[in-house]
């Protein structure tokens, strides 16, 4: 029992239709999880569901405070938002607008006496250094001191979990990772246990301990984001989190061994690093390879395969999409990306192979 | 923006509109001005403090009822699950096409000691004389504020509740997040939230209240306007009811910049309509208190007078009244289309000068222009005939000068008459609506046509127009109906054989004969409805 | 734009003028405070007979303002009104004009017009007391509305209202200011309810036993007699012409004049000369139970019915004198409040 928070079995329906089934997560005190997904994969769902905004329909979900009996709820007992002891930072902040910054922060702290919330808050102005503008108004402030006062708002009833929904997607690009960096910092010396919702991966990177991908009600996959990059559970992980591009395969037996064939050649069953997660490889069917940039090599014994549609630049030199020039067969592809420090140009046909190596297969959709 | 010469010539026909409207009112106070005070001491000495205190009581009671009515009301049709809650979304809107002293005659004969309600429970109880029981007196300045606030609180209850609909869900959830319960988060953060429309609607409750004549009439409550009458007709002094007016208006001034003080640092809330509310489950004894509460608003406010009227209609009704109608009933439809477009026009104006113009007293000619609304029709149309008087004067003596035919009283002895003053005394209906609209285009649009290279004249045309187009109908429809309803300033400015549904009615019910217009005032009701039905289903569309 | 706007604008303005300022030549215009259904069927006869067509308009407020910023524009020719107070309020303000008729003045005793004939009294109607029929017959003055046996027993209109305040100006001819307060404040303390609805409100509250006087206009008991509803109402009370022992009732009249600037003149005195004819003092008399001002037409059997009285013959004009000194007593007593 030291997760601060596990969920178990938890399911939701609105309007008879399901919108999560059968959710398993558990965190511990101080970490932080993201929720990534497609849009309408469920990750707001789940976040109102813990909230306290929508009921579950099934399964359970435990809060175990430190210096607090844990809070169970069910079905049977389900708790009011009010008494969950969770913060919530959302997407537009929700600042009340009738309210000063104080105000605002005190919101939460009302309890308390006079003397205790003033304490309390003044910290909270210093924490996130929003003392000048305690006495304005939330329309008076930019949207990166309303977010701060809205995480201030969050913290100031020192909640057990803080929720955060699409946090930073309001905020200018070239601040925002300065600004995660600062509020992961933050939520780790206070030891806040946190979940925040994105549909952008790379903020998931830069912000959570954990990440859990969520496709259509449940959640896939969960686990520390370098794992998950490497051992994506399912073909959905893989791409939702754009690991690479996806090669059409057709297995093929020859004598004992099967081996997968592609339009840019052919790879060993003993090169599938996942074989175990599938049941077996069957004779004859297609498959989808994941293939990553750097898995990806000119050839020089090949004839030419493929034709460049797309020429980007980045750091790691030019970027290209390829397709297959022979877009008829049931192996055709599009978009592949692949990576070179070397100049072709548009519509160029080169022949490209794959190196060795460990693949990850999945089954075709 | 606007810049050059379209700049000044906007800015300069804005303040033309603003003042054209304005200039009754200030001839009113001028001639208030000049007022002998020989009057004014007698009538403070005698019956004048008790009028004024009548009418801040009346206003006050109106005020609270009307909020008592109508916010609850709107809570319940917005955010819970109340039986029948779609339908009483439209029909709570529904006393609005009453007119108040239609309900006040019924109301008054309904509860009087002769009244049937009285006989009927004496004839019950067997008791003989009015102090063998109790029953209230309907002819009281509560019974008055009852009356008024059973017919005005629908504003109320159309502004809160859709204040409530399109606030921000995510702020509610923030506060109980924040160890709010239900009730705590509604009363620290709903209800704050709704203010400036729960305010806004009051205000306009109050002036319809301050400017009444008709219906305290019945209730033999003397007010401000019993005042202004006395002094007027009784006294036949002219300037001292004109002081008087100004006193009311300065009143409602008082009132409307009072409640502008009151929220002057709040923004308007971001409002995100079609957020879908968390609905609150009622429970059995809830669901029927407030189905009973919802429910006797709609009868005692709509249904109620409605079938009293239509037992009239029926007993009293032939064909011969049916025609006679069709000729009442265009003259209505004319005056008021006339009213409603010049008022929405102007307002389109006024209310696209304040967005889009950069000066400095942009919004005043917005302001100005809505006085009118506080003015009682009587005294308005006073003020009407001693503006345009003259002029005609003018036009007459200049037509005599150059001997041509004088015209006559083409602007003071016309429907022109009418129509302007409808024009200046629902202005600020008009105004709010439309600037509520505008208020809701996202300032970006101001400029992007700009930068696709399109003049301001075609962007108003092409964006704001078509953005606006509900609001416009809507604003359209809400002056229509008032002009429809309208009595006293068509009473003394309508030329002659003109007859209007409320001038018809108004006369029968004078010779205590409302049943020979009970087909009038049910024309008049079903009108009333037209915008309700429209407002509904437009709400239904979205 | 602006200029299509303003181009508009005045066309609208030219059609609205056009289509209501002309009127056709044969006609006369009248403003009226007598509601229209009573006075029309005379005005059908009127254009029956003469082929003069009769444009009217109805106000009960105001009607002398109007006429007043109207000046010598208005189109006005001729001029109802129910109560002697808002003739001598036209003629006060010099809106009339004298009218120079033998019809008129053969007809009309000195008593019923204008001592410069500018005004001419149609009808004549009594401010009645009328007294629950359980009282049972008795002799009533308007003293003794006053009268603290009948505390808790009175019944009245707004004090303000035209035919109250013509009967307390007669109370002020009579007796003086001083006595009328306190025969205001005694009256006062002896209402049943604070002065409200009309005058058969009040005989209905007889009826409903909420008080046994009240105060009304003669032709109003007719009226009740003859409203399937309402004459229940009459049934309960006795009407009673007050001071019969002395001065007699006070008799107030519906009248009629000529505006000043009458652009229609010839048709104006038509049109006055028929309302005192025969035929339409008859019509009157039957229509709507008023006393004919015309001697030797006949009552209508109904108001015959209530039989002969003595009227105050104190003059019109003195009783619209005191019509402010009545006003400010009656504020004095608070009557209304």
């Amino acid at each position: 029992m030291n997760e601060l928070i596990k969920i178990d079995n938890v399911a939701v329906k609105l309007q008879n239709k399901s919108i999560l089934s059968g959710v398993e997560l558990s965190l511990k005190r101080g970490e932080i999880l993201g929720l990534v997904g497609p849009s309408g994969c469920g990750k707001t769902t789940l976040l109102n569901t813990l909230a306290g905004f929508i009921e579950q329909s099934d399964g359970e979900i435990t809060i175990s405070a430190v210096d607090k009996s844990p809070l169970h709820i069910s079905l049977k007992n389900m708790l009011p938002a009010e008494a969950r002891n969770i913060g919530m930072i959302f997407q537009d902040y929700a600042l009340f607008p009738h309210l000063s910054v104080t105000e605002n922060i005190c919101f939460g702290i009302k309890k308390l006496s006079k003397t205790a919330q003033q304490q309390r808050c003044q910290e909270l102005l210093d924490l996130l250094e929003l003392s000048e503008y305690a006495t304005r108004f939330p329309h008076q402030l930019s949207g990166g001191q309303q977010q701060r006062v809205a995480i201030a708002r969050a913290l100031a009833p020192q909640p057990s979990l803080l929720l955060l929904d699409e946090p930073f997607s309001n905020i200018d690009a070239r601040l925002r990772n300065e600004l995660m960096i600062e509020i992961r910092q933050l939520l780790k010396r206070l030891d806040m246990t946190a979940i925040f919702v994105t549909h952008n991966k790379d903020e998931v990177f830069t912000f959570a301990d954990k990440i859990a991908v969520m496709h259509q009600g449940q959640v896939l996959q969960v686990g520390a984001p370098a794992k998950v990059c490497q051992q994506p559970s399912s073909w959905q992980v893989a791409d939702f989190l754009q690991l690479g591009s996806w090669l059409p395969v057709k297995a093929q037996s020859s004598q004992e061994l099967i081996q997968l064939n592609s339009a840019i050649g052919n790879i060993a069953e003993t090169a599938i690093s996942n074989i175990s997660g599938l049941l077996s490889i069957a004779n004859h069917a297609n498959y989808q390879l994941l293939v990553k940039p750097n898995d990806i090599k000119l050839s020089t014994s090949q004839a030419n395969n493929v034709v460049i549609e797309h020429i980007g630049v980045t750091e790691q030199g030019y970027h290209y999409l390829l397709n297959s020039i022979e877009q008829s067969s049931p192996l055709a592809f599009t978009q592949l990306s692949f990576y070179s420090e070397q100049l072709f140009s548009l519509g160029q046909a080169l022949a490209i192979e794959l190196h060795d190596g460990q693949f990850l297969l999945y089954p075709t959709e | 923006m606007i810049t050059g010469n379209k700049s000044t010539s906007w800015k300069f026909s804005s303040w033309f509109f603003a003042l054209a409207l304005m200039a009754p009112i200030v001839v009113m106070v001028v001639a208030g001005a000049n007022a002998s005070t020989v009057l004014f001491t007698h009538l403070w000495s005698t019956v004048l403090p008790e009028y004024i205190s009548n009418t801040l009581i009346l206003g006050f009671l109106v005020a609270i009822l009307t909020l008592f009515f109508g916010v609850p009301a709107a809570v319940l049709v917005s955010q819970t699950n109340v039986y029948m809650a779609k339908q009483l979304r439209w029909l709570l809107m529904l006393p609005l096409a009453m007119p108040a002293y239609l309900v006040a005659y019924l109301y008054t004969d309904l509860f009087d000691y002769a009244g049937p309600v009285q006989r009927f429970l004496r004839a019950c109880f067997g008791w003989q004389s009015p102090s063998d029981y109790y029953f209230f007196d309907i002819r009281t300045i509560g019974g008055a504020a009852v009356v008024i606030a059973l017919v005005l609180f629908p504003y109320v209850y159309m502004l809160t509740r859709t204040a409530f609909e399109n606030q921000d869900r995510n702020l509610l959830r923030a506060s109980r997040l924040l160890g709010c319960n239900e009730k705590q988060s509604f009363y620290q953060i709903a209800l704050p939230l709704a203010r400036p429309a729960i305010a806004i609607s009051l205000t306009l409750v109050i002036m319809e209240t301050l400017a009444d004549f008709a219906t305290v009439q019945y209730f033999a409550v003397n007010t401000l306007t019993t005042a202004i009458y006395d002094t007027w007709l009784g006294y036949g002094d002219f300037p001292a009811a004109n002081a008087l007016a100004s006193m009311l208006m300065l009143l409602v001034l008082f009132v409307v910049v009072a409640e502008q003080k009151a929220r002057a640092g709040q923004r308007h809330q971001s409002s995100r309509p079609n957020t879908e509310q968390e609905i609150k489950k009622l429970s059995l004894p809830q669901q029927v208190l407030a189905s009973v509460f919802c429910w006797g608003l709609v009868i005692t406010g709509f249904l109620l007078p409605l079938a009293l009227l239509i037992v009239m209609a029926l007993d009293y009704s032939d064909f011969q009244q049916l025609l006679s109608l069709i000729e009442t009933g265009k003259n209505s439809i004319t005056v008021a289309t006339y009213s409603a477009t010049i008022a929405t026009l102007v307002a389109l104006f006024l209310g696209l000068f304040y967005r889009l113009h950069h000066s400095k007293g942009r919004m005043l000619p917005l302001q100005i222009s809505g006085f009118g609304y506080a003015i009682p029709g009587t005294v308005l149309a006073m003020a009407m005939l001693a503006t345009f008087g003259p002029l005609d004067h003018m036009i007459n003596d200049l037509a005599k000068y150059f001997a041509i035919k004088p015209p006559g009283l083409i602007l003071s002895g016309t429907v022109f008459a009418i129509i302007f003053a409808y024009v200046v005394r629902f202005s600020a209906i008009a105004n709010g609506t439309i600037s509520a609209g505008v208020g809701q285009i996202p300032k970006s649009l101001d400029l992007a046509p700009a930068s696709l290279g399109i003049k301001l004249l075609p962007t108003v045309f092409r964006v704001h127009l078509p953005l606006l187009k509900s609001s416009i109908f809507v604003a359209w429809l809400l002056v229509f109906v008032e002009a429809m309803k309208e009595l006293p300033a068509v009473l003394l400015l309508r030329p002659f054989n003109f007859e209007t549904l409320s001038t018809q009615v108004y006369q029968l019910i004078s010779d205590e004969q409302l049943e020979q217009g009970a087909l009038g005032a049910i024309l008049i009701v079903l009108f009333g409805l037209l915008p309700i039905i429209f407002l509904n289903r437009q709400k239904d569309n979205k | 734009m602006l200029n299509k706007i303003c181009f508009s604008f005045l066309v609208l303005v030219t059609l609205l003028a056009t289509s209501y300022s002309a009127l056709a030549s044969e006609e006369v215009n009248v403003y009226s405070y007598r509601q229209p259904f009573l006075v029309k069927p005379l005005f059908d006869e009127f254009t029956k007979q003469s082929g003069v067509k009769v444009n009217v308009v109805f106000a009960k407020k105001g009607m002398a303002e109007r006429l007043a910023r109207e000046g010598e524009y208005s189109p006005a020719d001729v001029l109802l009104t129910t109560d002697i107070s808002r003739l001598v309020e036209l003629h006060d303000k010099s809106l009339l004009q004298a009218v120079d008729s033998n019809k008129l003045e053969q007809a009309i005793s000195e008593q019923f017009r204008a001592n410069d004939d500018t005004w001419f009294a149609l009808t004549t109607r009594v401010r009645n007391i009328y007294s629950a029929k359980r009282l049972g017959n008795i002799e009533l003055s308007y003293e003794d509305l006053a009268d603290p046996k009948y505390k808790g027993r009175v019944c009245t209109r707004s004090g303000k209202h035209a035919y109250n305040v013509a009967l307390v100006s007669s109370m002020i001819a009579t007796h003086g200011e001083a006595k009328t307060l306190e025969w205001l404040e005694g009256v006062k303390t002896n209402l049943a309810r604070k002065p409200q609805g009309n005058d058969r409100g009040q005989v209905q509250a007889i009826h409903q036993n909420l008080c046994d006087l009240a105060i009304g206009n003669s032709y109003y008991f007719g009226k009740m007699q003859t409203n399937k509803d309402q004459q229940v109402w009459a049934e309960a009370v006795n009407i009673n012409f007050p001071n019969q022992d002395n001065r007699g009732a006070h008799v107030n009249i519906s009248g009629v004049a000529m505006a000043k600037y009458a652009p229609n003149k010839a048709n104006a005195l038509a049109l006055m000369e028929f309302l005192v004819s025969e035929q339409a003092q008859q019509m009157y008399a039957e229509t709507n139970m008023e006393y004919p001002v015309r001697d030797g037409v006949k009552w209508s059997e109904r108001v015959a019915s209530w039989g002969e009285f003595k009227a105050d013959n104190l003059s019109l004009e003195t009783i619209a004198k005191h019509r402010k000194a009545a006003l400010t007593l009656l504020d004095k007593a608070k009557f209304d409040l």
